[in-house]
């Protein structure tokens, strides 16, 4: 294999596939890129056995072939070489040639066999999802996913595309974020729905931000999910079993409706938590007449109380939650104001943005016991 | 101010606990662990099995060897947590300040309590009445300015007698002392020590404190120390009643041949779990860290833990980490001589995040095992298990648990659950 490539084209690729290369040392190949080249086309690939990410670039294709690069390396070294051609050259014993102006450097890769066989997008099946809308719901769902590893089908979340629709879903047991949109078109008969890991979305976030593309096309085999960005193709491992019910914990009598502006409360619970237990996050928010407390206490560093001005009637009443779990959807809202719907102190809480005619989205949260 | 330490030795303590039951034992050579030919270590031995030269941590089947007329019984750790606290108890009457540094034994201070009591040997005294009327039970009692020689001396004053050494006079008391007198020095410092030629506690206190620690480090510094009468080092860096809330729990299992049976296996982890979660209740504990340990039979060890974002005390939840653990770590068909559970990084009652999904199981589960353990507080740790750790009930060895109650000092509520009024 013998290449040329601009520096500003290969160091765009390899930033893309960072991500994806994996960090451990367990199994060595996993920490180099695979180089392809033919028909004027470079095609790096990384994986970490659970995703995938195959990226390309046009270059200059002297000698056809391939060859495995040690990944962070090869990052590093191509970032501090000066802009202009690089070439990239494969020698004996795996070793890989890389020349640039008067920069000469030799580095060891692997066999190439020895790389993992990555899958391949399925001929059929393909599903067009515009990029945006999968950018907005991937943000406004992530951060509920769970981090226990072992409550495994909670450490995704799950896409429902339906020919109107798509929904994306996540939660941690403890907190749900939902969100749908609605009025777009799917080719998908009756309902599909997908489990898409953490992992991979964080991943899609990343590649969508760096991505000037309208739409992404997903597909998925037995195995294995697919998401092609232009020409960049990520795979992730499906997670499998079951999600649970989450449209039977969905509240549907939560009439206590509290209008607030999304600033205001962010700001305040951020004072209050700095007084919260430490690791609880534990705060109280008290409903009165036409004001909304919010407060905590802790032995260890004193009580905090704000308070909020906002149409209320009813009775008064206290409910606890952890402060973390408000702030996470706070941030996610992006909205001007948030409604806070209320039943009582051991009910789920539901939060939903104002304002928004373009998204379903609503956050579901249970209280704390204080 | 000069300070009074009593350090009170329970004697022969699980052997007295066995006669309290069985009176028959009474002076007869006793050795407490296990039977004459199972794998384990004697836990205790009675003093007339001591004079065969039988003494605790010695295999049972080197016990056996030494002394083949005693009488092997099994321990009964329930029968000596509930005696230890009863231990507990007579003592809180004698000093607000007291730890227990093991099952049988306690740190008390006394400093300041001679109005109440009188002299520190009329205290003593007094101790030692009490104690054999509410317990049955004999002790030993050390008293001295530094609890390192308050432990010496109760250790010299065996069985059911008082030492008292004059303050002033510790260096004189320690100085022709063997080393091995000394609380610290294990058969690895021993040897050590005697190949720089120090046989008597006299010959370390003249080390150069700060020069030893250059030299041989912090262990010597604190033995050069102690030698000299002071407290220093590991336990005795903290004063009585701080720093006692318990850090970690565990139980442990060695089987008495190595298992290879999966579901056995896991039954014993849901067993040791539940052990370890009721004693997480007792003491109104909620664990963080979640631990397995693992001995293969060719004695490799490892250890695997979890930290949960909710801290817990349930059984199951326990449990099914563990069995997680287990699963991805254990090399499918090897061979298993030890199990162990261990939860560590406590919270008291943290403020509870109720679940959005099944909602309520918590609160169920939490019911029936508060029932569970009402259960066994009646009619005995066997009385209700966990489906899974049905199979797995065993006698707990004595050894395998040694101290009843992790830490320094038991909780008034783990005691209280011990013998219900």
């Amino acid at each position: 294999m013998e290449i040329t490539i601009s520096k500003f084209d290969l160091l765009k690729e390899l930033t893309a596939t960072q991500g994806v290369v994996e960090r451990k040392t367990t199994i060595p190949i996993l920490s180099n890129f695979l180089f392809e080249a033919a028909d004027g086309v470079l095609t790096i690939t990384a994986t970490d056995l659970d995703l995938s990410l195959r990226t390309s670039c046009d270059a200059i294709v002297k000698k056809d072939g391939s060859c495995t690069i040690p990944a962070r390396k090869l990052y590093d070294y191509v970032k501090l070489l000066g802009d202009g051609d690089i070439s990239i050259k494969l020698l004996e014993n795996h070793w890989v040639q890389i020349r640039a102006g008067r920069s000469n450097t030799k580095m060891v890769g692997m066999a190439r066999s020895n790389f993992p066989s990555v899958p391949t997008f399925p001929a059929t099946g393909a599903v067009k999802i515009p990029a945006a809308v999968l950018k907005m719901l991937i943000s406004k769902t992530i951060f509920a996913i769970s981090n226990e590893e072992s409550r495994y089908t909670l450490n995704g979340a799950l896409m429902v595309l339906k020919p109107e629709s798509i929904t994306m879903v996540a939660t941690d047991g403890h907190r749900l974020a939902h969100i749908v949109k609605e009025g777009a078109s799917f080719d998908v008969s009756g309902e599909m729905k997908t489990l898409v890991p953490k992992k991979a979305m964080a991943e899609l976030s990343s590649l969508l931000n760096n991505a000037d593309i309208e739409f992404v096309e997903f597909a998925k085999d037995e195995s294995t999910l697919f998401f092609r960005i232009g020409s960049r193709l990520l795979t992730s491992r499906q997670l499998t079993g079951q999600f649970p019910n989450y449209e039977a914990v969905l509240p549907k009598e939560n009439t206590r409706i509290v209008p607030v502006r999304c600033a205001d409360l962010q700001a305040a619970i951020q004072r209050v938590a700095q007084f919260a237990d430490e690791r609880s996050g534990a705060i109280r928010i008290r409903l009165e007449k036409n004001e909304m407390k919010i407060s905590s206490s802790s032995t260890e560093t004193g009580e905090s109380e704000d308070s909020i001005e906002t149409e209320n009637t009813g009775e008064p009443m206290t409910i606890g939650f952890n402060s973390a779990y408000l702030l996470d959807f706070l941030k996610a809202a992006e909205t001007e104001g948030v409604r806070l719907e209320f039943k009582d102190a051991q009910s789920a809480g539901q939060m939903r943005p104002e304002g928004d005619e373009e998204y379903k989205y609503r956050y579901v949260v249970m209280p704390m016991r204080i | 101010m000069e300070r009074t330490y009593f350090h009170v030795d329970m004697d022969a303590f699980f052997v007295s606990v066995e006669e309290l039951y069985d009176p028959s034992l009474k002076g007869k050579p006793v050795v407490v662990g296990g039977k004459p030919n199972e794998r384990g270590v004697v836990a205790a031995a009675s003093y007339a099995a001591r004079k065969f030269g039988v003494h605790s941590a010695m295999p049972l089947r080197t016990a056996a060897k030494m002394c083949p007329q005693a009488v092997f019984v099994e321990g009964h750790p329930e029968r000596y947590r509930e005696y230890s606290g009863r231990v507990h108890t007579v003592l809180e009457k004698f000093s607000p300040l007291v730890e227990m540094a093991s099952i049988d034994e306690a740190y008390l201070d006394m400093t300041g309590t001679e109005r109440l009591h009188g002299p520190a040997l009329r205290a003593a005294h007094l101790l030692h009445e009490t104690m054999k009327r509410e317990t049955n039970l004999n002790c030993s009692i050390g008293i001295a300015g530094a609890r390192v020689v308050a432990k010496i001396c109760s250790d010299q004053a065996k069985p059911n007698g008082v030492l008292w050494i004059v303050p002033g006079a510790e260096a004189a008391f320690l100085a022709p002392l063997e080393i091995r007198r000394m609380p610290g020095v294990g058969k690895v410092t021993e040897q050590k020590l005697q190949e720089m030629g120090i046989r008597l506690v006299g010959e370390l206190a003249k080390w150069d404190v700060e020069k030893v620690r250059e030299e041989l480090g912090e262990w010597a510094a604190t033995l050069a120390e102690k030698a000299r009468g002071t407290d220093a080092g590991g336990w005795y860096d903290t004063a009585i009643g701080e720093n006692s809330d318990a850090k970690s729990i565990s139980h442990e299992h060695t089987f008495s041949r190595d298992e290879g049976d999966t579901q056995a296996l896991e039954s014993m982890l849901a067993r040791l779990s539940e052990m370890v979660c009721r004693r997480l209740r007792e003491q109104k504990l909620h664990a963080r860290k979640i631990e397995l340990k693992l001995r293969f039979a060719d004695f490799t060890t490892i250890t695997r833990g979890r930290t949960v974002e909710h801290p817990t005390q349930l059984d199951t939840e326990v449990f099914g980490i563990v069995r997680e653990l287990f699963r991805a770590n254990r090399k499918a068909g090897s061979m298993i001589r030890l199990l162990g559970v261990k939860v560590a990084s406590f919270e008291d009652a943290p403020a509870e995040q109720l679940a959005l999904l099944d909602a309520g199981r918590d609160d169920r589960m939490r019911t029936a095992l508060t029932t569970m353990d009402k259960l066994r507080d009646k009619f005995g740790e066997n009385a209700v298990s966990l489906a899974t750790g049905m199979k797995a009930r065993f006698r707990e060895k004595t050894h395998d648990n040694p101290a009843a109650l992790p830490g320094k000092k038991k909780s008034r509520e783990s005691r209280d659950s011990g013998h219900k009024k």
